[in-house]
């Protein structure tokens, strides 16, 4: 079962039993197919891989302290990505005195490689990608990663506080840009 | 659009692709698309960066971005602490900072917890001994205390050389009624005496950001008591040497105390960032604070008020991406994608207040915030493949006179829903920035300030929710909608309380509405679908009544 699969049984197996362990195993289970992702946005949020990790493991015992408070959460992986982005927020105001986190992408895109062509081809492809992807603006590149990872509008909107429609208008100018790199 | 010239607007087929168009504009999309070559290869565009994305995704993001640097913790420990907290019963939120902090630092504990690898019980004692030790180490050079309570702050002078620093008589009183040794307000051994002194008590411990150098952690322990004057006590100590730094104190009656080491430092920032804190998030345009009730030295609650209440009077409340908290002497108020005439007008609203650090990133946006867009969904729950019953949506149809009729009428609900629940997130947000608890702590004229911003969401929401309820109740009572017994709410004691159950009301008439008209599904069953709405809606307005009349107390 995938984590994009995951919510409806989450909420049946909650009306059943908010108590025992078959709450542990489905947060367990989420947390192992989905907490990759959430480290994931994280780091793209500015957070350093520690304090990102950390906060991973953060993100999954509150939404077991949710559920266990009778907390109704139709669709968990938003939730995470939702709580996730507010945290990691917070974490990354208070590094203020810290530079937030670079990955360094570019650099490792450009590395040379002895591949074969079409390998290449497509590095320079993602390497104009990743360009593209730097130059959106934050709620655009937020509104992206986010919609990447399966949030829906409602979703996405509900964790960078924007309604719907707002989102859509990010993705529309987000896909506008992005769609230059194809073109060029 | 049924003529290949109206070609569909703007993002309206990324939309389309996302699923995220009321069933009835999906369908005239498709029919539209089944006409017109020129859409479909844009559709086939955007599908193709759609498939960019993921293929960076998959190609750079994933493979490139670091790997988190240790092995995953299982989270069984971590189940097993929020187990027990949620099982036993921890005082009542009180005094605002320790209350919500130590609520919300409940489940966050765990995770410090486990990592420690010890119960925290254990890990404050040990703490407390080596603080205990290090303190005796210590030459007794004099400390700068600052004394905060709820009505003043004090500075004293500790110096063990010469007794007891000088504490206002009502509050020796209270530590000595409580059995705490006050001779030093930031004495760990005075802390472990009072604290092995109790016949129950509940610890916690958690790392948090240095108060003063936010560079550096410091470790807080939180001790409840079960019985005794003093409710919960909190002492912070400096991980590097174990040096106190703060102490804080919550009694039964919910007056508070804290004292903090300000030596060689003119300010120590009140607002010390908590490094867990699993408060609900929310907007994060509007963060909720944890310590509204402490009085600030420099940028006080008074500030943040004023400039709360100048964006809202341009409406900056209803929807900008606007960050404002507290940050040393000043309100920081940084926008995020603000477009320049409407940065202008941001600037212009807060030109006349002395204590704001006005900052806009991301100078590369657009306006997408507000430009004109067409009427679109609002919010909703999660949306289906699968469209809703057509059943309704025909009586819907039939009841207003024709599909174009239903498709305005579905603009106008949506566009009016929209703007309600900007309201009903602005309002929110202060009552979660501004928690019932701390309230006694500000001024009248703060309190006033803050009640009228909720009084002026409240009247534009129940206008707002009084007009989709008129346009809506006698379609619904056509199409089948019957009144039910009303839910007999559970009391509230506060508005902010109140405003939270009109979030929830307002959250549930939304998913309705998008079931209503196609845009999402929940596992309601369509047959009762105008019952449920037209009842969610009579709801939602006697729940903004309940806070209105709380508000006006």
């Amino acid at each position: 079962m995938s984590a994009y699969s995951i919510g409806e049984q989450f909420v049946g197996i909650l009306r059943q039993d908010r108590t025992g362990s078959p709450l542990q195993e489905l947060v367990s289970q989420l947390f192992t197919e989905a907490r990759e992702d959430v480290y994931r946005y994280l780091l793209t949020l500015g957070l350093h891989p520690p304090r990102a990790q950390e906060a991973v493991q953060e993100v999954f015992l509150r939404l077991y302290a949710s559920l266990k408070k009778g907390e109704q959460i139709q669709n968990p992986r938003a939730w995470i990505f939702r709580v996730a982005h507010n945290h990691g927020l917070k974490i990354r105001a208070r590094q203020h005195n810290e530079e937030p986190f670079d990955p360094a992408l570019e650099a490792r895109l450009s590395a040379p490689a002895e591949t074969a062509e079409h390998v290449l081809l497509e590095r320079e492809r993602m390497q104009a990608f990743h360009q593209a992807v730097e130059s959106l603006s934050e709620q655009q590149k937020r509104c992206l990663f986010l919609r990447m990872e399966g949030m829906r509008y409602p979703e996405i909107g509900a964790a960078l506080g924007i309604s719907p429609s707002a989102v859509g208008e990010f993705l529309r100018r987000a896909m506008v840009r992005l769609r230059k790199v194809r073109d060029e | 659009m049924s003529s290949l010239a109206q070609h569909p607007e703007g993002g309206m087929l990324l939309r389309y692709l996302d699923g995220e168009l009321p069933g009835r504009k999906a369908r005239q999309i498709e029919r539209h698309l089944e006409a017109c070559w020129q859409c479909r290869t844009e559709i086939e565009a955007l599908q193709a960066t759609v498939a960019d994305c993921m293929r960076y995704r998959k190609n750079v993001l994933r493979p490139l971005l670091p790997e988190p640097p240790s092995a995953w913790r299982d989270l069984s420990r971590g189940f097993a602490e929020i187990d027990a907290q949620q099982a036993a019963p921890r005082f009542a939120p009180g005094w605002l900072k320790w209350g919500m902090a130590a609520a919300a630092a409940m489940v966050a504990v765990s995770a410090v917890v486990y990592q420690l690898g010890f119960t925290p019980s254990v890990r404050a004692a040990s703490l407390l001994h080596k603080a205990v030790a290090a303190a005796e180490r210590q030459p007794a050079a004099p400390h700068e205390i600052r004394i905060r309570t709820m009505g003043q702050t004090l500075l004293r002078t500790v110096d063990r050389r010469h007794g007891e620093p000088a504490l206002p008589v009502a509050l020796a009183a209270r530590f000595e009624a409580a059995h705490y040794d006050v001779s030093n307000p930031l004495s760990p051994r005075s802390f472990a005496t009072w604290r092995e002194g109790l016949s129950g008590r509940h610890d916690e411990v958690t790392t948090v950001a240095d108060p003063e150098s936010p560079s550096q952690n410091c470790y807080r322990i939180e001790t409840v008591a079960d019985a005794g004057d003093i409710a919960s006590a909190t002492l912070m100590l400096r991980s590097s040497d174990f040096a106190p730094v703060e102490s804080m104190f919550q009694f039964r009656d919910r007056d508070w105390v804290e004292f903090s080491d300000i030596t060689g430092s003119p300010v120590r920032s009140n607002d010390s960032p908590v490094a867990v804190n699993p408060e609900t998030p929310l907007r994060p345009a509007v963060p909720s604070r944890s310590a509204a009730a402490a009085p600030r030295p420099a940028a006080s609650v008074t500030d943040e008020l004023q400039v709360l209440s100048a964006l809202h009077q341009i409406g900056a409340d209803l929807g900008d991406q606007l960050e404002i908290k507290i940050a040393g002497d000043r309100v920081a108020v940084n926008g995020v994608a603000i477009p320049p005439a409407r940065q202008r007008q941001i600037q212009n609203a807060l030109a006349g207040l002395p204590r704001v650090a006005l900052q806009f990133s991301d100078p590369s946006t657009e306006a997408a915030l507000h430009e004109p867009q067409e009427p679109l969904p609002p919010a909703a729950a999660v949306p289906r493949a699968v469209p809703p019953d057509a059943g309704i949506q025909l009586r819907l149809e039939q009841q207003l006179g024709g599909q174009s009729e239903l498709e305005r009428f579905s603009s106008r609900i949506l566009d009016l829903n929209d703007s309600a629940m900007s309201r009903v997130y602005a309002l929110r947000s202060l009552a979660l920035r501004f928690p019932a608890a701390g309230e006694s702590a500000l001024t009248a004229a703060d309190r006033a300030t803050l009640h009228q911003m909720a009084r002026q969401h409240l009247a534009a929401l129940a206008s707002q929710v009084n007009t989709m309820q008129h346009a809506l109740d006698p379609v619904l009572q056509a199409v089948g909608a019957s009144t039910a017994a009303q839910h007999a709410a559970a009391p509230t004691d506060d508005w902010q309380s109140s405003a939270e159950e009109v979030f929830r009301t307002s959250r549930r008439v939304e998913v309705l509405l998008s079931d209503l008209l196609g845009v999402a599904s929940t596992a309601t069953p369509s047959a009762s679908l105008p019952s449920d709405l037209f009842n969610a809606l009579a709801e939602l307005q006697a729940s903004i009544d309940r806070c209105r009349n709380q508000v006006a107390r």
